[in-house]
């Protein structure tokens, strides 16, 4: 089976397919930066339990497989009491472990700035709420577009542990294992699924770095 | 860790009296959720009755231990085996890029960013479903490390790119005017510098490595995931396994982080590889 | 010996502070009157910069009192802020806001911390940038200047909030060699026009040519304080003979 008849017999689905992992993976960026965000607030707060216990939230979830997450979520927590849609467990998964990266991300953001900078804006009068505002985050996001672009790629192929569980339509990986167990495609639906994955990439990239140089804060 | 410690410190000032109370009302605050909520945690194990000796008590035993040890033996073997030849393969993709050959820079540079833009999951099923359809026959052992190998090989590539670009330009321009050539000062002047470079970073990548063949159970390859699953239906106790092995998987990437953040800064280098690295 | 008028704008009386086991200021009294200028000098871990900066409490003390127009130094909150915005601070390594053009660097105080309406801020850091010679770089990046150059940005920076008085610490030890004048020479132009100042430098001929005092301080105590012309002349203590010494051997 060629390319082109697996477009002819597997074109919808692969529209959807693609649309579905382009879709889980916006929402999935955005989730982990809306969290990746508040543990980074906790680890930079000045009460120690909340840093630590940002600390370990981010060791955790960037050091677990992605897969042992996922087995917990789809498997384990039924037994406790949490029972949830397979989509909802790739897309908690997915959420958490891009979190854990992100944070890392603005911390090194924050990292970049320096004391000197704080310094100086303390001495002209500004409030600890000003130099976080004006100083602080615009820094600190302007730093990370590389980093969190390589992220937003990241984030496009974990999502192919969507293949791991059932998932309708199933996402771009999964659409191989689908294709293949219905038909003798061979190589086609492989070769289908990575061009969509790699212009992704590319196209992602291409965008990072365009933004990066824009906003890059030159020291 | 210790450059985050000073400048998220730096963040405040030393607190006046008035600050140094809403720390300590907001210290007991925090202190008392962060104690519901693991206590929230542990009355879910109870009144879902997980917290049952008869989900536990199996590892106690010391044949639970062997076959797990078993398994990460497995998961060791094929990330060793993975790293190496994800380490040559990235070294000669690396090198073909930087070569003044432009058709071989070309090919190598996409190539690289082929495999940095694929799952390795989809890699593996290249493998698993692909492959055996042309009647090639591979042992579950290369299924799961070769995929593995070449999703790292990508990365790898940049890494030694990174560790080249981090040689000082003027080592290779004293070279040259020795009337050395690329290929020599290549092999004798940037090389040996940018691995000395790259090391800790080499050592963080492991880390990712170690992720990706947690799905080796696709190939039916008995790591340490795929142990664990053996043992969740032979004692029936699946949540506390599944909680177990994660926390394995969590400590052995801990720990190789840690340690190549020890490398960094014993050789007063950087990881290089925070960019690229891949929560797949 | 100082001039001696009213009210002292800074009075530090019995100042003690430690780093852990290291006692990095010792007894310090010290009182700097309006339009003064006063130089602090001495070996390097003298406790010189540390003192400079406990004034707008960028450093805290262990003991003692540092009072600013009569008043003791707020210890947090809209008072500190208020108070460090009357204090202007120039640094050794410049601090601009990376992030900011040279522009916004010097209204971003008189903006968010006086409100003014950013036009009126934008015209008048206009005038300070082209009093300090950099107006041809309002639109650039700290990055894009030259060191000399972006400490006076600096300078500018702090000039915008009015201060009442201006610390400096070490503001010409991270400069080539040929952009240190070009910085002192706007130092220079600030004291003769009754500026207050508080400068902790290296630069020997600064302080003989335009400092009202001479603080001389070593392991963290002022050793002794005079008129530079006295102080270079005729210095008093041993430690500030050996430190005259070594400098004139450079």
């Amino acid at each position: 089976m060629g390319v082109q008849e697996v477009f002819t017999t597997f074109g919808d689905m692969y529209l959807k397919s693609l649309l579905s992992t382009w879709l889980m993976t916006a929402v999935c960026f955005a989730g982990g930066l809306a969290l990746g965000i508040l543990a980074t607030v906790l680890r930079v707060s000045p009460i120690k339990p909340l840093r630590v216990a940002g600390d370990v939230y981010v060791q955790l979830f960037r050091n677990i497989p992605t897969v042992s997450l996922l087995v917990i979520f789809v498997y384990a927590l039924p037994y406790l009491g949490a029972t949830l849609p397979y989509r909802t467990c790739l897309l908690c998964c997915v959420v958490l472990v891009v979190s854990s990266f992100a944070s890392e991300n603005f911390m090194s953001g924050i990292n970049a700035i320096g004391v000197g900078q704080i310094e100086a804006a303390r001495s002209i009068g500004l409030s600890f709420v000003q130099i976080i505002r004006l100083i602080v985050i615009p820094q600190s996001l302007r730093t990370t577009v590389l980093p969190m672009t390589n992220l937003l790629i990241a984030t496009l192929l974990t999502t192919a542990m969507g293949s791991q569980v059932p998932l309708t339509p199933p996402e771009l990986t999964g659409m191989v294992n689908y294709v293949n167990s219905r038909s003798v495609a061979g190589i086609s639906a492989f070769v289908v699924s990575a061009i969509c994955y790699a212009g992704t990439s590319v196209v992602l990239g291409f965008l990072g770095n365009k933004l990066d140089e824009k906003v890059r804060i030159i020291r | 860790m210790s450059a985050n410690i000073s400048m998220r410190d730096a963040l405040y000032e030393a607190p006046g009296p008035k600050t140094q109370r809403r720390v300590r009302i907001g210290t007991a605050i925090s202190l008392v959720l962060l104690v519901a909520f693991i206590a929230f945690v542990i009355r879910q194990f109870y009144i879902n009755d997980q917290l049952n000796p008869k989900y536990w008590s199996f590892f106690a035993r010391w044949t639970t231990w062997r076959f797990l040890l078993k398994g990460f033996i497995g998961t060791i073997k094929v990330a060793f085996a993975a790293g190496i030849i994800a380490m040559a393969l990235g070294l000669l993709l690396m090198l073909g890029r930087i070569s003044p050959n432009k058709v071989l820079s070309a090919t190598c540079h996409v190539i690289t960013d082929l495999f940095r833009s694929l799952p390795s999951l989809l890699l593996i099923y290249f493998f698993f479903l692909v492959i055996p359809k042309y009647g090639i026959r591979m042992p579950a052992f290369w299924m799961i490390t070769v995929p593995v190998a070449l999703a790292a090989s990508g990365v790898l590539a940049e890494v030694f790119r990174a560790g080249v670009n981090a040689v000082p330009k003027g080592q290779v321009e004293a070279a040259m005017s020795l009337g050395m050539t690329h290929g020599k000062i290549t092999r004798k002047i940037v090389l040996p510098q940018a691995l000395r470079i790259v090391i800790p970073s080499l050592v963080s990548q492991l880390v990712v490595v170690v992720k990706d063949t947690t799905v080796a159970y696709v190939v039916s390859y008995p790591d340490l995931m795929q142990n664990a699953r053996v043992l969740i239906s032979n004692y029936d106790a699946l949540v506390s396994m599944y909680f177990v092995v994660a926390l394995i998987y969590i400590a052995i990437n801990y720990a190789t982080n840690q340690f190549s953040v020890y490398l960094a800064e014993r050789s007063g280098t950087q990881v290089l590889s925070r960019v690229d690295e891949n929560p797949v | 010996m100082p001039i001696e008028t009213a009210e002292p704008i800074i009075q530090m009386r019995h100042v003690d502070k430690h780093y852990g086991q290291l006692h990095v200021l010792r007894d310090i009294n010290l009182d700097v009157q309006k339009g003064e200028v006063v130089v602090l000098i001495g070996p390097s871990g003298s406790g010189k910069s540390t003192l400079c900066r406990t004034i707008n409490r960028l450093e805290t003390i262990d003991s003692g009192e540092i009072l600013f127009e009569g008043k003791p130094l707020p210890q947090e909150g809209k008072e500190l802020a208020a108070l460090r915005a009357e204090i202007g601070m120039v640094f050794q390594s410049f601090n601009l806001f990376a992030h900011k053009t040279i522009l916004d660097n010097v209204t971003m105080g008189p903006v968010e911390v006086l409100h003014r309406n950013r036009k009126d801020a934008e015209a008048e850091a206009m005038e300070l940038l082209a009093r300090v010679g950099v107006e041809a770089q309002a639109q650039k990046v700290p990055a894009q200047l030259s060191g000399g150059q972006q400490q006076r940005v600096a300078i500018a920076r702090s000039l915008a909030m009015h201060p009442k008085a201006m610390l400096f610490d070490e503001p010409t030890s991270a400069l080539d060699p040929e952009m240190i004048n070009e910085v002192l020479e706007v130092m220079v132009e600030l004291a003769q026009e009754g500026m207050t100042m508080v400068v902790v430098t290296h630069e020997m001929n600064f302080a003989r040519r335009v400092s009202n005092r001479v603080v001389f301080m070593a392991d963290g105590q002022i050793v002794e304080q005079n008129t530079p012309d006295e102080f270079f002349d005729h210095p008093q203590s041993a430690r500030a003979k050996d430190f005259l010494d070594s400098i004139k051997g450079h």
